[in-house]
């Protein structure tokens, strides 16, 4: 694909240095806010993002970030230099506010601005997804939560920092507020001194290239992801198309469940696509509303999840997706007060996939389908106390031991780390040794669940299934599962994966079944057992290559049955009595009879 | 009779490099490589340069105290997947640690991927009941029962080697020991690989994953060692021999054979060590173009660049290695046409064996070499100094599928071949600078390998690269890197500890116990006492942090007072790296390390002091020039004979022994002190102003 260069002038090597140099940039400052931190939801799962924005809050660049996390920054330093005339190099702003930009409480933010000399040039930023925030209860997801007042502590976007030192009295706030807050601080000085290398290093960029160079590259970068977005826009077909994904019921809150509609149209010509929400339910009386920023996130991910994934994800290719909201909508700009403590998962999650969704309307190849949602108790914030070593330390953390399945998209099946839509398969798997080392938990078992996954020509990943139990006494697990009643749906003829569960599986081995958004109160001679959801199938799995079912097999991703009763091929056994093969004959005759 | 001479060879794909360092400097050999049998080749490479040093073989290895050994056999055997099959024993439910690994992705948006398949499959995949915690205490005991179901499992799939990885063996190893005595009792002659044994480290995919591959390579490296070791023992060689490690080390073959993961890039990582002693530029770009791929690795502020997260193939490594990348793209590389008409080059290779068309042994594939010598950058006379002739009708006949196939001519295609072939190469460099955000043009390149010479210059104009070194001993780079650097080896331990209850005598047990074993290192070397030096290391953390640092510290015993003194070393490193640092906080201690280097005596590179400042030109030769079409006399100067300062201006083509340089318009090549060519432009860039 060939496009009109419109900054021709550019040195295109210098183009695609300067892009890199920015990327490896926030790369150096992931890395220490990864390494740095000290809860085992960003060391060890690496729920956090770092970006780059211009100063007037254009988002250059973001680099194995999470899409949720990054896909609307600009509402989050918007709010500095609305709230603030005297920003000034030094200064550090911290954020947790859904009301301020933040996509939700526990995604505390830290934006620094960085000046060339007296001159504001860009904001470096580091969200992390902190293990607690002081709620009521100790979890950072609290979908009864129906306002901000019952959500624990907000920092409404305030200087953390001055003259590149903490703000005790701020910091403090922190400390008297949150559990464990030698944990909260370790893990905000980690967002400190990420933000601070990002600085350091965009300092040595201007000095090496100059501030004009690094103007006109900006524009031609921003410029760069315009054309490409419309480029690949052009090539989609013209039309409207709607699609519903429904949240399970949540007591309460919602005992229905919540569907959640996207309409995309897509414009070739003028090479834009829109995405209108406006046509949703009004805000619910529990923590599942959306904040803006994920609202509006959510949209680009649905959309960017159908492009050319080599195109820049910055302000440029974002202006070619006009995203409407509506007031008071549970999906769109929410009313103060309203809760939004869940606001990044679960009812987001639908909405990402109820637009990814609409692009498998358009016929094949296009679109995917469902992805599986959060968030079973594989991914839940478990507290307690440790004694293992003596003394009695309270803890609080959110584990990531679960993922839940990826879609089905044509010529590729599902992604089997992928968590849920708004993560897009970046979060790491929680290392057992790492989680058993720092947590009184054992992890007793974690595998791939046999016959979980969307069945189709290219199959929606398979779920994840496990247990685990305190070792050191009681312990409380919340967790919010939203597909356990309505499972990822597949598309064109694909089957739907397998739904999420939560059990409590007593001493003597029995499982007993958990509400869906729950907290779970263990003995230690009690397990927490789980199921993440699988991703929906995308085509007739009656069309899938037969090999690959035998593959399936092998893996134990599948049985002989099911690989007899849902695909239609039929299997032997080899000489080894070990492997399976394609039995030729009799599954020509089950596909054909 | 005192030893006269060290040698390193180097076997590639193509070519087996020797550099032998003598009291007259150093020399290098050139012999094709001879797979399976590699051992010819590093026994033909020995042939030459004892006949050089007018020895019968066996004298001369009498007289050679040490061979260091640099291989790309086992690299090649992973990516080729020419593997031992291999079978996991693990906890039971955790048999997806290798499927799982942790999360693979990078890149979010992208969904048009398969998930990549794991290392060892499933159904190679053995659970057995057994459980340890994190503190060491036995929560379920090891059922030997399901061990031995699982050694019977294997053996029915069949598989050539086992790996086993449990949860928390570095803490309590007694289940692993177990299951590995269980194995033999049952299963004699299978090669087992332990995790803890191997890489004691906390992360369960890491651990297991180069158990895995380690286990893999039984089925590779200890033969290939034993027939290498075999050959030059028989032929009288005493002296001791070290394999180039992954990590910028050497090992003894004993040591390497146990562990073979360790000889992964062994090779290959030999030449950024090279490229540290040839000059002093701060910011380097060393590449190395040989027979089969194209290597590449950077040195940024005068250290070389170490990575944790090294892929093989989807995995992770497990293990550090250094950062030296690889791509197939070398002088054997096959030229085709894919089936929308586009021209590529590679990866597919016609090897040593036939090797390219014009070699004469049977290869008809037109390959980047081919290419060189239809457009006259080779000399079908004077190639390797004249030991190879060259056919330039093969090379011809070659290429003539493809010219027609595309619509071009005979030249014009080896011109295309030539140029995609620079492309690709110029791919893998971006990725080591570009994708990193470095501007190649900030760093000085030091180009090794015998191809290198053919391409550099025209690379160096893509890329913008004003200045680059073709190195005298280019065509052995690795090679020349074995001989010049120290012998070094790493010995580690897990012993967890911290600031708050330094359990100061059972550290001072680990360092001298690891001491020890350094010294013993050296010793199996044949380093004498006085070249020994020691250095030491920790690994630690703030408390709840989970990934450590390298901090690196003085003495060998500690004493009380000392403790303070490491925390300050681990917050001030914290700092450096990440900008702050937490003193009020408690510091974990992990693992230690004791590095151990053998000085060698600086080797004499040799001087050009003998030689004649301008010997006369040689004959010009007819080198297609692509940007005019058309093929025009070049000057041609053999650079075993320019003396030091001599300066030759491009175009031209300097011709050695072992490699053929190619200079453009503009560039200017000098010879140094000790015979280096190198390239400069011929003139500051040209000041922009009135009347330009």
């Amino acid at each position: 694909m060939t496009v009109k260069n419109e900054n021709a002038d550019f040195d295109p090597i210098l183009l695609a240095v300067l892009s890199r140099r920015l990327e490896a940039i926030i790369r150096e400052m992931s890395n220490t806010v990864m390494r740095a931190s000290r809860s085992a939801v960003i060391t060890n799962a690496r729920d956090m993002s770092c970006g780059i924005l211009t100063y007037d809050h254009r988002l250059i660049c973001v680099e194995e970030a999470m899409p949720i996390h990054v896909s609307a920054l600009d509402l989050t330093t918007r709010p500095i230099t609305e709230l603030f005339d005297d920003v000034k190099e030094g200064d550090a702003f911290f954020n947790n506010s859904p009301y301020l930009g933040v996509t939700h409480h526990a995604d505390m933010t830290l934006c620094v601005p960085v000046f060339a000399g007296s001159e504001p040039l860009f904001w470096v930023l580091a969200r992390s997804h902190h293990a607690d925030v002081g709620a009521p209860e100790p979890t950072t997801y609290l979908p009864y939560a129906a306002t901000v007042y019952q959500e624990g502590v907000h920092f409404p976007c305030v200087r953390i920092q001055e003259d590149f030192r903490d703000k005790d009295d701020i910091v403090r706030i922190g400390l008297h507020k949150i559990r464990s807050p030698h944990i909260w601080y370790g893990d905000y000085r980690a967002q400190v001194g990420a933000c601070r290398i990002g600085e350091r290093r965009l300092h040595e960029l201007v000095t090496r290239y100059g501030i004009a160079t690094i103007r006109e590259f900006i524009e031609a970068w921003m410029n760069y992801g315009e054309r490409r977005a419309t480029a690949a826009i052009r090539e989609l077909p013209a039309g409207t198309w709607r699609h519903t994904s429904t949240h399970d019921p949540i007591p309460g809150v919602a005992d229905a469940g919540i569907p959640i509609t996207a309409e995309v149209s897509v414009d070739p010509d003028a090479g834009r696509i829109s995405v209108d929400l406006r046509d949703n339910p009004d805000c619910v009386p529990g923590g599942v509303n959306l904040s803006e920023a994920c609202a509006r996130g959510s949209c680009l991910i649905g959309v960017f999840y159908n492009l050319d994934a080599t195109i820049p994800h910055n302000a440029g290719s974002a202006n070619r997706i006009d995203v409407h909201l509506r007031d008071g909508c549970v999906v769109g700009r929410p009313t103060f007060p309203a809760g939004t403590s869940v606001a990044t998962t679960n009812v987001n999650d639908r909405l990402i996939n109820a637009v990814q969704c609409c692009f498998a309307k358009m016929g094949e190849p296009h679109g995917l389908a469902e992805g599986g949602g959060d968030f079973s108790s594989g991914m839940g914030v478990v507290s307690g106390v440790d004694d293992r070593d003596g003394a009695s330390i309270p803890y609080v953390n959110q584990f990531c031991v679960g993922l839940s399945g990826g879609p089905g998209t044509h010529d590729h099946d599902g992604w089997l780390t992928y968590e849920a839509p708004n993560g897009g398969g970046v979060l790491v798997l929680d290392s057992i040794e790492i989680d058993e080392a720092q947590y009184p938990i054992l992890m007793e078992s974690r595998r791939v669940a046999t016959d979980s996954m969307g069945a189709g020509r290219w199959n929606g990943a398979p779920a994840t299934e496990g247990a685990y139990r305190s070792l050191s006494g009681d312990c409380a697990v919340f967790y919010c599962s939203d597909g356990d009643t309505n499972p990822a749906q597949g598309v064109f003829g694909g089957h739907a994966g397998a739904p999420s569960g939560n059990w409590r599986r007593s001493a003597n081995g029995d499982d007993e079944p958990l509400p869906s958004f729950h907290e779970a109160r263990h003995t230690s001679d009690e397990s927490m057992v789980y199921r993440s959801a699988a991703g929906g199938g995308y085509g007739e799995p009656e069309a899938r290559d037969p090999q690959s079912v035998a593959e399936d097999v092998n893996r134990k991703w599948l049985s002989a049955e099911r690989a007899r009763s849902v695909y239609k091929v039929a299997l032997l056994k080899a000489a080894n009595g070990i492997d399976f093969t394609v039995d030729e004959a009799e599954t020509r005759r089950l596909r054909d009879g | 009779m005192a030893s006269r001479f060290s040698v390193c060879i180097d076997i590639g794909g193509t070519f087996t490099d020797c550099v032998v360092a003598s009291e007259r400097g150093l020399d290098i050999y050139k012999a094709a490589s001879t797979p399976p049998a590699f051992e010819s080749g590093f026994m033909d490479s020995l042939q030459l340069a004892a006949e050089e040093a007018e020895l019968d073989l066996s004298a001369f290895l009498k007289a050679t105290s040490t061979i260091v050994h640099g291989t790309t056999v086992s690299t090649n055997a992973l990516i080729e997947g020419r593997t031992a099959r291999v079978g996991l024993i693990c906890n039971e439910g955790h048999p997806d640690v290798l499927t799982l690994r942790e999360a693979p992705r990078k890149r979010a948006f992208d969904w048009k991927l398969d998930y990549p398949k794991p290392f060892v499959p499933r159904n190679r995949t053995c659970e057995v009941r057994g459980r340890i915690d994190a503190r060491g205490n036995e929560l379920i005991p090891l059922h030997e029962a399901d061990v031995r179901d699982a050694v019977e499992y294997l053996q029915s799939c069949p598989v050539d080697a086992v790996a086993v990885s449990l949860l928390w063996s570095i803490i309590a190893p007694a289940h692993e020991r177990r299951v590995r005595e269980i194995i033999h009792e049952l299963w004699p002659d299978i090669a087992v690989t332990l995790s803890h044994e191997l890489n004691p480290i906390p992360r369960e995919y890491r651990r297991t994953i180069s158990a895995a591959i380690d286990a893999s390579l039984t089925g590779v490296m200890p033969a290939y060692l034993e027939r290498i070791e075999g050959a030059v023992r028989d032929a009288g060689f005493t002296g001791s021999l070290l394999v180039a490690n992954c990590i910028g080390g050497m090992m003894t073959v004993e040591e390497i054979a146990r562990q073979p993961i360790y000889s992964v890039m062994s090779g290959p990582t030999l030449a950024p060590v090279a490229a540290q002693t040839l000059c002093d530029e701060p910011d380097m770009v060393v590449i190395d173009m040989g027979g089969t791929t194209f290597d590449v690795s950077a040195i940024r502020s005068g250290r070389l660049i170490v990575t944790t997260e090294a892929m093989i193939n989807d995995d992770l490594l497990g293990l550090p290695k250094i950062d030296v990348r690889s791509v197939g793209a070398g002088g054997g590389s096959i030229a085709w046409v894919d089936s929308g008409g586009l021209l590529c080059v590679g990866p597919k290779s016609a090897g040593a064996v036939p090797g390219p068309a014009c070699y004469g042994h049977g290869g008809d594939q037109p390959t980047v070499t081919d290419a060189n010598l239809v457009l006259g950058i080779l000399d079908p006379d004077y190639f390797l100094g004249g030991r190879v002739t060259l056919d330039p009708d093969a090379a011809r006949a070659a290429i003539v599928p493809i010219a027609e196939h595309i619509g071009l001519s005979v030249e014009e295609a080896a011109y295309a071949i030539h140029v995609t072939s620079n492309e690709n190469m110029i791919a893998a460099i971006e990725d080591i600078t570009v994708n990193e955000g470095l501007d190649p043009r900030d760093s000085y390149f030091v180009a090794g390998g015998g191809a290198t010479g053919c391409h550099i210059g025209e690379m160096a104009r893509a890329l913008g690269i004003a200045r680059f070194m073709v190195p005298r001993f280019a065509a052995g780079l690795s090679a020349y890197g074995g001989l010049v650097s120290d012998i070094r080896g790493e010995a580690s331990a897990t012993h967890p500890t911290s600031s708050e209850n330094f359990q100061l005598d059972a550290v001072n047990e680990t360092l001298r116990r690891l001491r020890v074993q350094g010294d013993e290192f050296l010793q199996r070397a044949d380093v004498p006492p006085s070249q020994r030096r020691f250095a030491y290391a920790f690994q630690a953390r703030y408390k709840y942090q989970s990934w450590e640092i390298d901090v690196p510290f003085d003495d060998a015993q500690l004493r009380e007072s000392d403790i303070s003194v490491l925390a300050d070393a681990f917050h001030r490193m914290h700092e450096r790296i990440y900008t702050i640092k937490n003193e009020a906080d408690e510091v974990e201690f992990t693992t230690w390390t004791v590095r151990a280097v053998g000085l060698r005596d600086a080797v004499s590179v040799g001087d050009v002091r003998d030689r004649t400042r301008r010997p006369p030109p040689l004959p010009t030769r007819q080198v297609y020039i692509g940007a005019e079409r058309a093929f025009q006399a070049l000057p041609v100067f053999n650079a075993d004979a320019l003396g030091e300062g001599e300066s030759i201006d491009g175009p031209a083509i300097l011709d050695s022994r072992t490699t053929t340089v190619l200079i453009h318009t503009g560039q200017r090549a000098t010879i140094d002190g000790q015979g280096n060519c190198c390239v400069e432009p011929t003139e500051s860039p040209i000041q922009s102003g009135p009347g330009a």
